[in-house]
């Protein structure tokens, strides 16, 4: 389950969300276990619910989706605190990461934390390899564009990260 | 990787730092299956899930640590160690083919051969069909790359113990799967039809006759349910074997007493007839240790013995 659990952290930027996404998912996963456990691959199978559960999660729970900030994070598993410098860019970049729309950061976190090739991204997001290249640049780009390091605590703002 | 995407990497492993402790999750899952009207069918089939996709999902990735073996051993014995796991079963194979053998010594294999045909131990070469894990890929090198259900395979054909070449493919799935096939027409071409067909079943398990120090017996063989044999090795010494059938044993019998019956000692082997079933024991050479492993085994009250000679199971 830790697997999941850090991938599903990873993908949603929220120990909270990734701790609801795999419990709804693995609940899923039991009722069809016959059909799932018979698939070649059960566990990537069961990544892609959680991917798609996230996916979904967010659309049915835009409305009332609000600020992820690094203090929810570090409020579950306490970072190491940096003794070099008070502001680190992973934060930054997290923040900015967090930020993307949803689509966007799922190819993001396939790409670079899963080391996906575009095939397998594509097949994950049920998309062409055209659309995830188009997504990552996308991601990519907005990524560098915020170089401004923004304060720890600010958060998603209703409505973003939803397209 | 230029500078953003590896600041992008950082980023998320410090962020996978933070996952937190599966206790919660797993807790939370326990209740809502109590809450469940069929709580023994879910709770089963969720242990099931999670222990699956613990074991699938370190072997079928190479992102992951490599599973303790306690937890291949648990994927191997579901139902509370009452049987084995085979994990896989092939939905089509050539007309007339008939199981002949399982194999469960920490990898499984399977075996199929024409009906009334010799069957294991396969040193006749004659034509079989035979399945099983591996615990590691060959060396593919100079193999054809192949795929088997969309999945990256290789496949070779190659002089056997067969007058016909022998065929063999290798995949990973959940784990390292490979199929033999010797001794028929077009065997390479035989092999991929048998390869696409197989599929995973966590519902499929094998009972062997006996136990010995609470391990299952690893070999089971035969030609039709009420001819069969089952063996093992025990301390890689003494061989040991269940059948409904007398052994054929050459030389002068004497009297011993074993299992708290009448048995025979005959050369290096001792034997007795226990509750319909023959069991004996051999070595090398004759020790205690003979005696002693007749004693130990646990004979199981109904082993499954309806696969053998059985082709496709619907």
């Amino acid at each position: 389950m830790t697997p999941l659990l850090r991938y599903a952290t990873v993908l949603t930027c929220d120990p909270h969300l990734a701790q609801d996404v795999v419990q709804e998912v693995l609940l899923r996963a039991q009722q069809k276990w016959d059909r799932i456990g018979s698939v070649d691959l059960p566990h990537a199978y069961v990544k892609r619910m959680v991917t798609n559960e996230y996916l979904s999660w967010r659309r049915r729970r835009a409305a009332k989706d609000v600020a992820l900030c690094m203090t929810t994070l570090e409020s579950v598993t306490p970072p190491v605190g940096d003794t070099t410098h008070h502001y680190d860019e992973r934060e930054a970049m997290l923040q900015r990461i967090a930020k993307l729309p949803r689509k966007q950061r799922a190819a993001i976190v396939l790409r670079y934390y899963e080391n996906y090739e575009d095939s397998e991204i594509a097949q994950m997001l049920g998309c062409a390899e055209g659309t995830v290249r188009s997504h990552i640049s996308r991601a990519l780009a907005t990524l560098r564009m915020d170089h401004t390091p923004e304060p720890a605590g600010v958060g998603l703002r209703l409505g973003e990260g939803l397209s | 990787m230029n500078d953003t995407e590896q600041l992008v990497k950082d980023a998320l492993g410090k962020l996978a730092e933070r996952t937190p402790h599966p206790g919660p999750t797993l807790n939370a899952l326990r209740r809502k299956r109590k809450r469940h009207r069929n709580v023994f069918m879910i709770a089963a089939a969720g242990m099931a899930a999670v222990a699956v996709l613990i074991f699938a999902g370190v072997i079928a990735s190479d992102r992951y640590s490599p599973p303790s073996g306690n937890d291949a051993a648990a994927a191997l014995m579901p139902n509370n160690g009452q049987s084995i796991a085979l994990r896989y079963a092939p939905h089509w194979l050539p007309d007339g083919f008939v199981e002949n053998f399982r194999g469960t010594h920490e990898q499984v294999s399977r075996a199929w051969v024409p009906k009334g045909a010799k069957g294991y131990p396969f040193d006749d070469g004659g034509p079989a069909v035979i399945i099983g894990t591996s615990a590691e890929m060959p060396d593919t090198n100079g193999w054809d790359s192949v795929t088997v259900r969309g999945l990256k395979a290789w496949a070779r054909t190659g002089a056997g113990q067969s007058r016909d070449a022998t065929a063999h493919v290798v995949w990973k799935a959940q784990d390292i799967l490979n199929v033999e096939v010797r001794g028929v027409p077009d065997a390479r071409t035989v092999a991929l039809r048998v390869a696409e067909s197989v599929r995973a079943d966590p519902k499929l398990t094998h009972q062997p006759a006996f136990k010995l120090d609470g391990r299952f017996a690893d070999h089971m063989w035969g030609t039709k349910p009420g001819e069969w044999e089952s063996m093992t090795n025990w301390r890689n010494q003494v061989s040991v074997h269940v059948s409904p059938v007398a052994p054929a044993l050459a030389g002068e019998s004497y009297p011993i007493r074993v299992r708290g019956k009448d048995g025979f000692r005959t050369g290096n082997t001792v034997s007795v007839l226990d509750g319909g079933a023959w069991i004996w024991a051999s070595a090398e050479s004759y020790s205690d240790l003979v005696l002693e492993a007749v004693n130990k085994v646990e004979l199981v009250p109904s082993p499954d013995t309806s696969w053998i000679g059985s082709g496709l199971r619907s």
